[in-house]
């Protein structure tokens, strides 16, 4: 048996690294998001909505919340893909807050076994007890958390290896010579849109299920700095870069006791001090370009 | 139902003098640089909590508040220029922004540490001064800010528009290198728009702080949000435009305020903000164009 503390801050470094894996997806091709913590919001309402209202397991709750961040992240990339820098990133920014408050508004409850459930507005959504109903142990739990994890890495590895992965990169780098070359930046750039929305409701729809309850301030701007400042920690030059940025955050900052109180303080200078000596993070795509041919020299 | 709608107009404009007053910092610094300063709102926090930090142990005069709360903007302005603009390398102006995002969050926590109540007693110079016209109530503090931020309109844009110096932050905005070209001293320059923003802050935030009678843990926040959505829909870069947005914002919020009641009122100033940059993002009064494309096509 592993020490539930350690189970816990193992958990929460999963669940965070797929929140910073969407924002990372979006920095490939070039959009600075500072609202993917609405699409864990709505990620989150989702799921528990599914298992403690409607009375679904966790495999298809998960897939609901997916599936809503996506439609959700849609429903704001149609509109604003078309901005560029800065203007995304306030447009995105200014959403998030706005979804944070309808969240703050939003009632919906019903009675189950004899209680009242769901979420109430400012109070947020409480008691989603899926796992404890099931006897899930948070061992267990942390397990499916990373199993998702290491799928959706693998997912990227792919990605990486395939004809996608450099033509994201390309949009990334200048969409108007991406585009010049042949590459359909709108389309790519949707389906990157959706992709991220996915991951970030997965994200939310794991968190939800494994602190029991979820209220508007948890996904607050403090959050969004957060998700997209792993990946500009860890690196751009691959997908293990935001896991790296969590673990700094959440496995070191976080969980020693006289370092937590100071977390935001020194993580923000972390990311300023990065952003001005390696703009692109620690594993920057120069780096990994490096390592790789290092590793399949012999070869 | 009239008394009401004048009544709330008078709410509305006396609110967005404030907006104005911050929008004013925000369009100075975007003006000249072409870069968003995220952590105006916690700049001018640290000034205020500074300002609380003093009053609450020495009991000092109203006016020693006032020069510590600007004093202490322009320190914290400082600190962020060096740490998030002036390193950067030109064209980087997102590096920029996320950087600025971050120190915004730092200096919020910062604030909390040292003082962690939720809100703090704010000292007025004077008593409430109310003015009755007729069924209508005027504060005189109101009337102050609205003042105020016309004068500094005023003194920004003569400062911008007829002297020397504001002949150079043209040329700057235009083009920092052309401009380091004829002799411009550039990074001078916009450490010296910082300060002057920050000194703004500075007015704007004791001025507001001394009207409310408080200060909240959530001023950094409110501050950057609500200046940054007057100060686009003024346009970016628009003395004018700042606080006419301000009043515009102060408006719709006193009227929705009214209609709908608080939430409401806090979600309108982000759905107009998303909208805003989704239909018009040259702002209503839409000028400078071309600056504002040269701006959104930089990236990380």
């Amino acid at each position: 048996m592993i020490d539930p503390f350690l189970i816990g801050v193992l958990s929460n470094i999963g669940m965070m690294s797929l929140l910073a894996l969407s924002a990372y997806l979006l920095l490939l091709v070039g959009e600075v998001s500072f609202g993917q913590q609405a699409f864990f919001g709505v990620g989150a309402y989702a799921g528990g909505i599914a298992t403690a209202l409607w009375g679904c397991s966790l495999g298809v709750a998960l897939l609901f919340a997916a599936l809503m961040g996506a439609a959700a992240q849609l429903l704001v990339a149609l509109p604003t893909l078309r901005l560029r820098g800065f203007y995304f990133s306030v447009a995105t920014l200014a959403f998030a807050e706005a979804v944070r408050i309808l969240f703050g508004l939003f009632h919906y409850r019903r009675d189950v076994d004899g209680r009242m459930m769901g979420p109430d507005g400012e109070n947020g959504f409480r008691d989603v007890r899926y796992i404890y109903d099931h006897n899930m142990g948070g061992q267990d739990y942390m397990l499916i958390v990373w199993a998702l994890v290491v799928a959706v890495l693998l997912i990227f590895m792919l990605l990486e290896f395939s004809r996608y992965g450099p033509r994201l990169r390309m949009i990334g780098e200048d969409d108007i010579m991406a585009g010049l070359n042949g590459i359909h930046v709108t389309r790519y750039k949707l389906a990157t849109s959706v992709a991220a929305g996915a991951l970030a409701g997965l994200s939310g729809g794991l968190y939800i299920h494994a602190v029991t309850y979820v209220e508007p301030g948890v996904f607050g701007m403090m959050l969004g700095v957060h998700t997209l400042a792993y990946g500009l920690i860890g690196g751009l030059g691959t997908a293990l870069g935001p896991l790296i940025g969590v673990l700094i955050d959440i496995g070191f900052l976080e969980s020693f006791h006289g370092l937590s109180q100071y977390r935001m303080v020194i993580f923000g200078g972390i990311v300023v001090l990065l952003l001005i000596f390696r703009p692109r993070g620690l594993l920057d795509e120069v780096l990994v370009n490096r390592l790789n041919r290092l590793f399949w020299r012999g070869r | 139902m009239f008394v009401d709608i004048v009544q709330n107009t008078i709410e509305g404009l006396a609110h967005g003098a404030a907006y104005g007053l911050i929008a004013l910092g925000f369009t100075l610094m975007f003006g000249v640089m072409g870069r968003l300063n995220l952590a105006y709102g916690s700049i001018i926090m640290i000034g205020l909590y500074a300002g609380i930090f003093v009053q609450s142990r020495w009991h000092v005069h109203w006016m020693v508040v006032a020069g510590t709360v600007m004093a202490c903007s322009v320190i914290a302005g400082i600190y962020v220029e060096r740490l998030c603009f002036a390193p950067m390398r030109d064209g980087a102006a997102m590096a920029s922004l996320v950087a600025s995002f971050a120190i915004w969050m730092q200096l919020e926590e910062a604030a909390m540490l040292v003082l962690p109540r939720h809100s703090y007693p704010f000292p007025a110079p004077t008593d409430q001064v109310v003015i009755e016209l007729g069924p209508f109530l005027l504060r005189g503090d109101h009337l102050v800010t609205l003042g105020t931020a016309a004068l500094i309109m005023i003194i920004l844009e003569r400062l911008v528009q007829n002297s020397r110096f504001g002949l150079g932050l043209r040329a700057i905005a235009e083009s920092p290198r052309a401009a380091g070209f004829v002799g411009q001293h550039v990074r001078r320059s916009l450490f010296l728009v910082f300060i002057i923003a920050s000194m703004v802050g500075g007015v704007a935030g004791w001025l507001i702080a001394s009207t409310n009678h408080q200060v909240s843990a959530m001023f950094g926040m409110w501050a950057t949000y609500k200046g940054l959505v007057a100060a686009m829909l003024g346009g970016l870069g628009s003395m004018r435009g700042a606080l006419a947005g301000g009043l515009l914002l102060g408006l719709v919020e006193a009227y929705s305020l009214w209609a709908f009641g608080p939430q409401i009122r806090d979600l309108s100033a982000s759905l107009i903000l998303f909208l805003l940059i989704v239909m018009r993002p040259g702002g209503l009064f839409g000028q400078k164009q071309a600056m504002l494309g040269a701006a959104a096509r930089t990236r990380l």
